[in-house]
């Protein structure tokens, strides 16, 4: 059985966030959800500033908070390591989103079909795109996965329930990478199985020092970062996230 | 309207309604309708429509005030089976006058709370059916829905019934409209020695039996919080004893306010004595200092050492955007605490002084249990994203009013339909 | 007198019993959520025996009350 990690070398970063635009084409996330995320940091004061750029994914922890909170079992561990939120069974609580230390989760709190950045319907975009076919989705999104076949990829499927990023369970299904790690331009994201010692993430925690985010907090995250450091308590966001629903 | 149903010789307002009630009850039901109003927004359009947004790049807080209010609700609802327990275990016979009221209490809170929460989640529908099917004991929600919801309200509901059925029997009676439904509350009670004493055994036995239960479900209702390790101002072991102490004050605080009403409202200046109101406001006192205890050793904590996450935290709370609303709430419990600890000492009891301290300790619970809920999603983030932000919209106001409003509307028709004080021993109706 | 205490007594037993036993046994398992047998209950409704298990409890009082009583209009 696999064990899947990612590891992301933030020396090769350089916070495009093409990983961001990937996700959100991928899995047809709604307006202000952002699966994979992306700081842009700053640290110090002007001239003496410091830049540093983090992508923050689902950390698929391995004792993770949300699991051990969701009151139904709506979010769950599988035995390859994803964290994933069945949409069937999710009541819409928010216990997960609280309780998670990294801030990864996003609730729908409109329709989605109201959340798009385009209003498909209006004749003018119509015209525009010369009466292009609404948001194309994924139909795989729909469809259930893993041994337990419980439907848990994709975004957009209902409102009042909370949905992160799955490491593209539809993806790994097939045997694919994740969206993020497929379009990264620099090669900085790296997916793969810990279970297989000649798999490039396996290599590169084996030879090269590797750190996690929060890892005081006990959460045993399975995402690996090379290079850079853990941002320190003054670093802060070049420029507030204006992003809001 | 000379019906039956007006018939004075019926106990404590029963079936007596005046032009006030109605138009009490009119203004309520507006209330009432508005709440229904908003909610139904809500259900169309979703929770777009509350000030609630996601945490980390939203910059919102996805708990708001209706958390904060299931909080508060469960809140109030232990006080009133306690002190109706203790009326049993301690033999506190004088306080038995406003033990029905005190369960009454409990039962229509702990629905509001119920109601709160199926107000706050996404898929309300989803919840009834997934939450008694799935449930997981390891999420600390399993205790709130399971322990309070369920057990504790079927066990306050028991109480109630079991307690009632010597004044069912005497209102069975009575030639009234709702005869039917005080025999099969009576349940061919007779009010013989015999009997009396096997009720006085089980209710002992029950009000033993409630109230672990109630400091279990209070407990896991702290441990929502408490257990939140990636939640700065969250994560501490003094959460679940400090939400029973304040669900003590606030319940407490809320009898006296109700006391005080019904005292006037039914004129029942005997059965609620001075006497009454003296125990109950000098177990404030006690209650209210226990809390301050709480606040002034967590404030302590949090300004001597916190790390950086709950210093930046305690400084929204204590000097920055929830500095009002933690301040107000402190001073109106510190004031409370003044106004009882006075009369206490002085041995002089005032009804009125009581009721202001009463009053302000509700105000103080709601502001701290906002105080507990928010600044710790807008301000406590461990990864750099920024401040947040969180403002009520008018559906949450007006939801939470509307329950408000059903709650003490539920209260009003049930003591139009059962006296709200037990008859006294002797089986005479007053 | 004696049935009354029995069929309480037994009920309460009932009660506790069905509350630990599905607790412990039939709702999802507790500990660290190292997959999805974690997230299920063992028994579907598990958590709804759990609720009838506190139920019995109190309705015990219930039983002990009522049972073997006189009823006035001769039911």
């Amino acid at each position: 059985m696999a064990r899947y990690a990612m590891v992301i070398d933030l020396d090769r970063c350089v916070g495009c966030r093409a990983c961001m635009e990937a996700c959100k084409v991928e899995n047809n996330t709604p307006e202000a959800a952002f699966w994979m995320y992306v700081f842009r940091l700053e640290e110090g004061e002007f001239p003496n500033t410091k830049l540093s750029f983090l992508p923050r994914p689902c950390m698929h922890c391995d004792n993770p908070p949300c699991v051990k909170v969701c009151p139904v079992g709506a979010r769950y561990k599988r035995v390859d390591g994803l964290v994933a939120t069945d949409w069937d069974r999710c009541i819409g609580c928010r216990f997960c989103e609280v309780s998670c230390p990294y801030g990864v989760n996003y609730f729908n709190w409109k329709s989605p079909k109201m959340n798009y950045y385009l209003e498909w319907g209006d004749p003018t975009v119509q015209q525009a795109t010369n009466g292009a076919i609404p948001p194309y989705k994924n139909p795989d999104l729909d469809r259930a996965y893993g041994p337990e076949q419980r439907r848990i990829a994709g975004s957009g499927h209902l409102k009042g329930i909370i949905e992160k990023c799955t490491f593209c369970a539809h993806r790994v299904e097939v045997g694919l990478d994740p969206a993020c790690v497929v379009n990264c331009p620099a090669f900085a994201l790296i997916f793969g199985d810990l279970d297989d010692p000649e798999s490039e993430v396996s290599r590169l925690i084996r030879e090269k020092r590797t750190w996690r985010l929060l890892e005081e907090h006990g959460t045993e995250p399975r995402v690996y970062y090379v290079g850079g450091a853990p941002p320190s308590t003054e670093a802060h966001q070049i420029e507030a996230v204006k992003a809001r629903v | 309207m000379a019906t039956r149903l007006e018939s004075k010789t019926l106990p404590y307002g029963v079936g007596h309604l005046t032009v006030a009630w109605y138009v009490v009850t009119a203004f309520l039901l507006a209330i009432l309708a508005l709440g229904l109003y908003a909610y139904s927004r809500q259900l169309g359009e979703g929770e777009i429509v509350t000030g609630m947004r996601d945490i980390g790049t939203m910059g919102g807080a996805p708990w708001g005030i209706y958390i904060a209010f299931v909080v508060y609700f469960v809140g109030v609802s232990f006080a009133g089976i306690t002190i109706a327990g203790m009326v049993r275990l301690l033999n506190l016979e004088h306080l038995r006058p406003i033990a029905r009221m005190a369960e009454l209490l409990t039962v229509i809170t702990l629905v509001l709370g119920a109601f709160s929460i199926l107000a706050d989640v996404g898929q309300p529908l989803r919840a009834l059916i997934n939450l008694p099917r799935y449930a997981r004991p390891m999420s600390p929600f399993f205790g709130t829905f399971t322990l309070v919801i369920a057990g504790y309200l079927f066990a306050s509901l028991v109480y109630l019934y079991l307690a009632g059925r010597r004044d069912a029997a005497i209102m069975a009676r009575q030639d009234t409209r709702f005869g039917w439904l005080y025999r099969l509350w009576a349940a061919g009670y007779t009010d013989t020695p015999e009997e009396r004493e096997r009720h006085r055994r089980t209710t002992f036995w029950l009000a033993l039996g409630i109230l672990p239960l109630l400091l279990t479900a209070h407990s896991t209702l702290g441990f929502v919080f408490g257990l939140q390790a990636g939640r700065p101002g969250w994560f501490s072991a003094l959460q679940a004893p400090a939400f029973v102490v304040l669900a003590g004050v606030s319940g407490t605080g809320l009898m006296i306010v109700i006391a005080a009403i019904l005292r006037r409202a039914l004129g029942a200046t005997r059965e609620l004595s001075i006497g009454v109101f003296r125990w109950l406001s000098n177990f404030l006192m006690v209650l209210t200092a226990a809390y301050l205890y709480f606040m002034v050793v967590e404030w302590l904590v949090s300004v001597y050492a916190a790390p950086s996450a709950e210093a930046r935290v305690a400084a929204a709370v204590f000097r920055g955007d929830y500095a009002w609303i933690y301040w107000l709430s402190a001073v109106a419990l510190v004031a409370s605490f003044v106004i009882l600890f006075v009369q206490y000492a002085a041995r002089n009891h005032n009804l009125a002084l009581a009721v202001i301290a009463g009053l302000l300790v509700n105000l103080a619970a709601i502001g701290k249990r906002y105080e507990i809920v928010i600044p710790s999603q807008t301000h406590g983030t461990l990864l750099p994203y920024g401040e947040g932000l969180y403002r009520p919209s008018w559906v949450e106001y007006s939801v939470i009013l509307g329950l408000i409003a059903l709650g003490v509307l539920l209260y009003m028709l049930f003591m139009k339909v059962f006296p709200i004080i037990e008859a006294p021993e002797s089986g005479e109706v007053a | 007198m004696q049935t009354r205490t029995v069929v309480a007594l037994a009920v309460l037993t009932a009660g506790v019993a069905l509350g630990l036993v599905s607790y412990f046994f039939l709702a999802a398992p507790l500990g660290r959520p190292t997959d999805e047998s974690f997230s299920n209950p063992r028994v579907p409704f598990a958590a709804a025996l759990f609720i009838g298990g506190i139920v019995l409890v109190f309705a015990s009082a219930v039983c002990y009350e009522l049972i073997g009583v006189r009823r006035e209009d001769g039911a």
